[in-house]
This record gives C-alpha cells, sequence and structure tokens, in this order.
C-alpha cells in the first residue's frame, strides 16, 4: 500500500478548513517564515510562496532521499512548505513587478522573514503594499523586530536562543551550556507568526485599514522565560541550569536515567510518596523505599546525587519501553526520551493520526508532521509536498489573466 | 554601524480598540495558563476559575522571599497576568449549576484541569455538546495526550513530555555519556499552549466565515505539539534514515559538526553558528580584516576558504571546521560583548549566551518597550516579558497583575451574570465559591 493511501479513507481530512479562501503571498524562507506559513497552508490557507532563483532559500539545499542535492529534492524543505504552491519572480523584471502587485493586491496577507529594511528596499514597504491592498494583513518575522537600536542585527535560530537567555540555562551546572539542539526559536517565531496572522485576519472586519506585524524572534524566547525574571527582580537570584532537576514545583528524583542498550533513557519525575513508594516496586528496590536519606522529598531532595546514582544502578539493566510502560501502569510520571524511530511507532500519535502521508512528485509519498490539534468539524490536512522550484508559475500567472504566449515570454526573460 | 534605512515609526493606534476585544475566555485548570495568558495580553477578557483553595499552579514557586503563599507565587503572577479571577469548586452541585452559566457567557473554554476531569464531573464537553449549552462556540481541551487514544490516561510532566516528544534527544552534550538534557524550563507548556492558540483562534476564523456550525472543539495534545517541535531530527529519519545525535550547543546532526559555541575572555560564551564561516564573501572580508587587528586569522585568507563560502554545506567540511577552531582561538581574546557588538556590526549572527534578566538592561528592548511595568502583591514592582506580537498603531497598555483568588467574584457572578448579591455569601460557606 503506497503511504498515500494510508489515512485516505480518513473522514477528517474531508472536513472544511477554516482558512479556506484565505490567500497569503509569501516571501518568507528558511525556517521561522515558512514554519508560519505552514500551520497557515495546514488551516486551508492559499499559501503562494514567491522566490527567487538566483538567491534560492538555503532549506532547498537540503540532503534528499538518494542521490545528489536538488533544490526540489531536499527533505526539510519539503517538509516545511508542504501545502504550498511556489512560483520563482524576478521582481526587477517590470512585468512581474506588475503580476506580484496585482497578487498582492487580490491577497489577504503578505509574509517576509528578511532583515528589516530589505523588504522595503525591493519596493514592498507597507506604504506601498497598503496602497495595493486597503486591507491588506503584512507579517514580518525578523530576529529583533523591525524598530529598535539593535533591529538590524541579524539571527538565526540559535543565535536568538543565545540572546533570549534560553541557551544558558539549558544543561548541567558543571558543563557548558547544552541550548538546544535546533532552531527552537525559529518554530516559536513560527507558532507567534500564525497566531499574530490569526488575530489580525480576524481584527480585519472591524478596523479601517491595513495592518503591519511585526514580530522579533528574540522576543518570543524572552516572552518564555517570565517566571525566572521575575525570580531575579524580587529574590535577586540569578538564572542557573540545574540540569534535568525539578526545583518549581519540588520533585525528586527528577531525571533521565540510563537503560540497557545504546544511548536508551528513561525520564521520571517523582512528585508524591506514592510516586515514590511505585517507583521503588518497580526498580525491585524496596530497600530505597525504606532508606532514611531518601524518605522525604525534603530528604531525597538534599541528597539528589546520591538518589540519582542509586536510581541508574537499577535502570541501567532495564528495556527503557518496557520500563516507562510498567512505570505508566503504577501512575508514575515516566517517559522514555524517543529518538525518531521511536516517535514513527509511537502508538497514541499513531490513535491521533499525527504523522500524514502525502504524495510529491519529487520525493514520493512521504509521512508529514500533522497540526497537534484535532476539531470535531472542521479539519486540517497534508494534502501534497512542497512545490517545485517555480512548480506554479504556469497556474498563478493563468489565474492572473496570462496567456500561455505570456507565460512563455517572460520565461525567455528570465523573468520568472 | 547598520547600513539599513531608517525605518518608520509605528503609528498611534488606529482605533485605540485592543486586538481581541469582545471575546471572553474561561479558563479552568493548569495545563492552558499559557494559552490563557497569550489571549488575554492582547485584550481577550479570560476569567481563571479556580477551587476555592487555589489553583495547582498558586502552589508552585518561586516566591518572595521563599515564603509560600498563595498569592505570591511568582510562576502564577507570570502565567496569569492581564486575566480576571474568579472561584467555583467544580465538585459542588451549586458551582456546577454557576460553571454552566459563566460557561455559556463566554467565547472560549480552555480547559487544561486534566483528562476526564470535568467530562467525570458532568461539566465538560460532552456536556456542553449533549445538553445544548448556548455557549461557549469554542471548546478548547488541553490534555498532555489528548482525549482518546491508549496514553490518554497517562500521567505526564514537563520532563515527560519533552523526553516523549522528542527534544531531548537533540538536546544536550556531544559526550553521550552525559544524559539528553531537558531545556529549561516548561517548555512543553508553552509549546501546547501557542498551538493551543492557533486552534482557537483558527476555529473562531473558521465559524465566523461559516466553515462549520458551532460549537467547535479543539482537542490540543501537548505530546502532539512537542512532536512538532523538532525541527531537523524529523526529515533526517524520513528522508534519509538517519538518526540525529545531540552535540554539545549546537544543532543535533546525524555526524560530527563543527563547534559554534566559543568561550570568551571572560568566561563567558558567545554562539556563533556554523562555527563562523561566514556565508558571502563581502562579510568573510569584514571578518577577516577585524582578526587581523588581532593577527588572529592564521590561514584564513588561503583562497580554498573563500570558495568554501560558495560551496554546499556538506562539500566544505574541512573548511567548516577549521573555520570553526581558528574563530575559537579569535573569540578567545574578546570579551562577549566585543564579540556581540563587533560581530553584528560586521551583519555577522554572532549571538551573546546570556541569562534571561540580563535582557532587562538591554536598550534595544528598552526602545520596543519588551518589558511592561508589573505590580504585585504586597507592593512588590518588577518587570514582565509581554507577548511578542506588535501591532502597528496598538498601544500596548500596563499589564494587571494576576487576580487574587477569587477577586472578581463579586464582579463576575453577580455584576455579570445576575447572581444576588445577597446569595454570594452563602454560596461561599456552603464551599461552592
Amino acid at each position: 500500500m503506497a503511504k498515500s493511501d494510508a489515512n485516505s479513507d480518513r473522514a477528517y481530512d474531508e472536513r472544511p478548513r477554516p482558512l479556506a479562501g484565505v490567500r497569503v503571498v509569501d516571501f518568507t524562507w528558511i525556517v521561522a517564515g515558512p514554519q508560519a506559513t505552514r500551520i497557515l497552508a495546514d488551516l486551508g490557507a492559499d499559501v503562494i510562496r514567491v522566490e527567487n532563483e538566483g538567491h534560492m532559500d538555503s532549506l532547498r539545499g537540503g540532503l534528499p532521499p538518494d542521490g545528489p542535492p536538488h533544490p526540489d529534492r531536499s527533505g526539510i524543505f519539503n517538509n516545511f512548505n508542504r501545502n504550498k504552491r511556489g512560483i520563482t519572480a524576478n521582481i526587477y523584471h517590470p512585468r512581474t513587478r506588475e503580476l506580484i502587485e496585482q497578487l498582492i493586491s487580490g491577497a489577504d496577507a503578505v509574509t517576509e522573514n528578511f532583515s528589516p529594511g530589505a523588504f522595503a528596499r525591493m519596493g514592498f514597504g507597507f506604504e506601498r503594499l497598503r496602497e495595493l491592498n486597503p486591507k491588506i494583513v503584512y507579517l514580518s518575522l525578523s530576529g529583533y523586530g523591525h524598530y529598535g537600536r539593535d533591529s538590524s542585527y541579524v539571527t538565526w535560530g540559535p543565535t536568538a536562543q543565545a540572546v533570549s537567555g534560553l541557551t544558558y540555562i539549558s544543561g548541567l551546572p558543571d558543563q557548558d551550556p547544552a541550548g538546544w539542539g535546533y532552531s527552537y526559536l525559529d518554530h516559536s517565531a513560527g507558532y507567534y507568526g500564525a497566531i499574530a496572522m490569526l488575530l489580525a485576519l480576524r481584527r480585519r472586519d472591524r478596523i479601517e485599514g491595513a495592518q503591519r506585524v511585526d514580530i522579533s524572534q528574540v522576543e518570543t524566547g524572552m516572552v518564555m522565560t517570565g517566571v525566572t525574571m521575575l525570580d531575579w527582580q524580587i529574590n535577586g537570584r540569578q538564572s542557573e541550569r540545574i540540569g534535568n532537576r525539578s526545583r518549581h514545583p519540588a520533585m525528586a528524583p527528577h531525571g533521565a536515567y540510563r537503560c540497557a542498550g545504546d544511548d536508551r533513557w528513561i525520564t521520571v519525575a517523582v512528585e508524591t510518596g506514592e510516586h515514590w513508594r511505585e517507583l521503588c516496586e518497580e526498580l525491585g528496590a524496596p530497600e530505597l523505599a525504606e532508606d532514611e536519606r531518601f524518605a522525604s522529598l525534603e530528604a531525597r531532595l538534599a541528597a539528589e546525587d546520591e538518589l540519582d546514582a542509586a536510581i541508574t544502578e537499577r535502570t541501567s539493566e532495564r528495556d527503557a519501553r518496557e520500563l516507562m510502560y510498567a512505570l505508566q501502569a503504577r501512575g508514575v510520571p515516566a517517559g522514555l526520551a524517543q529518538n525518531m524511530p521511536d516517535k514513527m511507532e509511537d502508538e497514541q500519535l499513531a490513535a491521533r493520526g499525527f504523522y500524514r502521508a502525502a504524495p510529491s512528485p519529487y520525493v514520493d509519498d512521504r509521512f508529514y508532521e500533522g497540526l497537534p490539534f484535532l476539531f470535531r468539524q472542521l479539519g486540517w490536512d497534508v494534502h501534497r509536498g512542497a512545490p517545485g522550484i517555480g512548480e506554479h508559475i504556469d497556474e498563478v500567472l493563468t489565474e492572473l489573466g496570462c496567456t500561455p504566449e505570456e507565460i512563455a515570454q517572460l520565461r525567455a526573460e528570465a523573468a520568472v | 554601524m547598520s547600513d539599513a534605512p531608517p525605518l518608520p515609526e509605528f503609528a498611534d493606534s488606529l482605533d485605540g480598540a485592543p486586538i481581541l476585544d469582545r471575546v471572553r475566555v474561561v479558563e479552568v485548570g493548569d495545563l492552558g495558563e499559557v494559552a490563557g495568558r497569550l489571549l488575554a495580553d492582547v485584550g481577550a477578557d479570560v476569567i481563571r476559575v479556580e477551587p476555592p483553595s487555589g489553583t495547582d499552579s498558586r502552589h508552585i514557586g518561586p516566591y518572595p522571599g521563599d515564603e509560600p503563599g498563595v498569592e505570591t507565587s511568582l510562576r502564577f503572577a507570570a502565567h496569569n497576568a492581564n486575566k480576571r479571577g474568579v472561584t467555583l469548586d467544580l465538585e459542588h452541585t451549586e458551582a456546577r449549576e454557576l460553571w454552566r452559566r459563566l460557561c455559556e457567557s463566554a467565547d472560549v473554554v480552555i480547559d487544561g484541569s486534566g483528562h476526564g476531569v470535568l467530562d467525570g464531573l458532568g461539566a465538560g464537553w460532552e456536556a456542553r455538546l449533549a445538553d445544548g449549552w448556548a455557549g461557549p462556540r469554542v471548546w478548547c481541551s488541553i490534555t498532555p495526550f489528548g482525549r482518546e487514544g491508549p496514553w490518554a490516561d497517562w500521567a505526564s510532566s514537563d520532563l515527560v513530555q519533552l523526553a516523549l516528544g522528542g527534544p531531548m534527544m537533540s538536546t544536550g552534550y556531544t559526550d553521550h555519556d552525559l544524559p539528553p538534557i531537558r531545556g529549561g524550563f516548561d517548555h512543553s507548556y508553552w509549546m501546547g499552549g501557542e498551538y493551543a492558540v492557533v486552534g482557537i483562534l483558527g476555529a473562531l476564523f473558521g465559524l465566523d466565515a461559516g466553515a462549520a456550525e458551532g460549537p467547535e472543539l479543539v482537542d490540543m495534545a501537548i505530546h502532539d505539539a512537542v512532536s512538532a517541535t523538532t525541527e531537523g531530527s524529523f526529515p533526517s529519519w524520513e528522508y534519509r534514515r538517519e538518526i540525529n545525535q545531540r552535540a554539545t550547543g549546537r544543532h543535533s546532526a546525524p555526524g560530527p559538526t563543527p563547534e559554534i559555541q566559543f568561550p570568551t575572555v571572560d568566561r563567558r560564551h558567545m554562539n556563533i553558528i556554523g562555527g563562523g564561516q561566514p556565508r558571502s564573501v563581502r562579510y568573510l572580508e569584514g571578518l577577516l580584516d577585524w582578526m587581523d587587528q588581532y593577527d588572529a586569522a592564521e590561514d584564513l585568507r588561503e583562497p580554498r576558504f573563500r570558495e568554501a563560502v560558495f560551496a554546499a554545506r556538506n562539500e566544505a567540511g574541512k573548511e567548516r571546521q577549521r573555520f570553526s577552531e581558528v574563530t575559537k582561538r579569535f573569540v578567545a581574546m574578546l570579551t562577549t560583548e566585543e564579540a556581540y557588538r563587533g560581530g553584528q556590526s560586521l551583519h555577522l549572527p554572532w549571538g551573546i549566551v546570556r541569562r534571561p534578566e540580563e535582557n532587562l538592561d538591554d536598550p534595544h528592548w528598552t526602545d520596543r518597550d519588551s518589558f511592561a511595568p508589573l505590580e504585585l502583591p504586597d507592593g512588590l514592582q518588577a518587570r514582565l516579558p509581554v507577548a511578542p506580537y506588535r501591532f502597528e498603531g496598538v498601544e500596548r497598555g500596563v499589564p494587571c497583575r494576576a487576580p487574587l483568588l477569587g477577586e472578581h467574584n463579586h464582579a463576575v457572578y453577580h455584576e455579570e451574570l445576575g447572581v444576588p448579591a445577597e446569595e454570594l455569601p452563602g454560596l461561599s460557606e456552603r464551599g461552592a465559591i
């Protein structure tokens, strides 16, 4: 059975999309912007990526399933741009510019995540956008936002994580910062971008005029650090790394413990005496439950190094997945640290249909990560992979009223 | 120095109205408090419903002076700013009638009270649907694993979520004797809260557009939100059958990658993505000139490094590795502040590894009003980072502190729901509110 048949009988996929009829002209690239428009496309918006073939989205350079790299076959690009349409455009060609402006005139929103000022220098400042379309929503995502002293500063996800403080507070106290093992804030910025777009689209019916929304990626990280910032301001307590331990709420044992096999770990979060007794019983260690050093939460917090060593000694020969099921059966919060093959076998994600299969002319049928919520009547879907470079030029230009001859002429002039 | 043209100042308010006005949200339990906060920050009327003893997150620190108190949790303060608060014991029959009236007055309910809890009391989504309540239009159930499925009843925590969802196996140290790391702190609740808001606003938009008739359920699983927030590990597996391996201070990847986190002379760290090799020749020249001032460019002026800028990432591994080693030695001569400002002035994405609180004094965030003054109970003053949306023309007001326990009982139950004022003391004495 082809992957795309796997869930083709899902009535869910036939449901109405909340954003059906919404059109987004999408100048974003790499991760943060495409993450925002991926959500909008999954919810049914017609997202048309406008790409510059001479300055290609670096995600198109990602590795393909096999063979040499090819712009249409990058796995990571495909994952973040599914459901979208794509055209290429030389916006400095006068006719192409007219067509892009026509596209914007008939759209609901324009998105970009260039460095501040770059889009305006390309001739698409907010003033021009609102001239073209008095009800347009213009969403920009950038590292530091479009105004403020350091707005020209540049970031990638990890840069923003470092500046926002997220990197510093992630890791073991006696080691360098671990940071995050991916561009977490590219995704957060994308989520806030999608939220802001939904807010603006809803607000559009009430206000006169166009809307401009400015999102700073670093700020999307800072908002998550409110508690630790208050602790500093009120108690003078500096933020520090505490590994996998938990102070608020206080829990012990609380960590990732080595299991049998290569790089297999189980996490356990013990908050109550009941959790502690059940954990000891499952580990075949009644002596730990009786041990005075670990008799209360306070005692366990005061002896965390010894505690963690005692737990590890008893988990290191256990199968992590089996131990997780056994502990969960006892009501103990426990979870295997899942790698990707584990997640593809995750029976809860499977029950919710989280990974959705869809066809692609470039990388065959593939699974895609879905959205993390299910509606009752509405739906979201993944119905196709990402567009190849310039794949929808004919389709979109025809919709704009171009004849096949004109499209051929534009191609001949390298205008699209 | 920036060569970007000055940007237009954001204009004054278009109409003075908040972004999300005339939307009432009723929020119960703790799993949805981030979602409630994100909606409250843009003007929704968010009413936090708590048991008379206070919701669990009031009993989680830190606290001022480390003295626990039901009104003083700094965690509760951060996650519940801009909301109003009422008390209600949903196990109490009288309270459930009030609960229904409260829900019927709302556009959105956020149920973060745990899988099956409200449904078990006849006060959840199932009752709303079966009994034909007049509201809300959107019911968002935020649970650890979703409303159905083999893990729906499982015990959970932030740590367990970040393990099961995948971020931990990408995060940690190159030395795999050290455990995978949970990024600090509570990020599973942020990921779940952010996506819950997407679901809520998507449902409202769809209902307003006539795509469906109400009421609509948003069955939001934190496990799914975390699982969707792992970036490269999914494509590595789906397209290449490769497993990303965690590496110190940088992206996980199937194979070895150059270091990107470098110590500075003041014993702090810089994050320099890619290890230092710029992505254009213009920036390469600027960096080499800067290094020359310290006699630190070593062999980086050799043509192979210039050529490597144009090469595909997987074709210039040796040069990238070498660039990273030389950059590490150069950065070791600088303070973090010199490296950060110097790199950024050359348009290089060099990031200072800061403590979160160091941002409070950064003039850029002052320019952007990224922190709003917040008055806490007992007259304490602080600043709180606000939700990161900037709508041109919309003033961001001073946030209200989180509600005191039952602070808005009179306003909500009497003034808005019409419960006679003289009945409130009795409801309180009987433990209903």
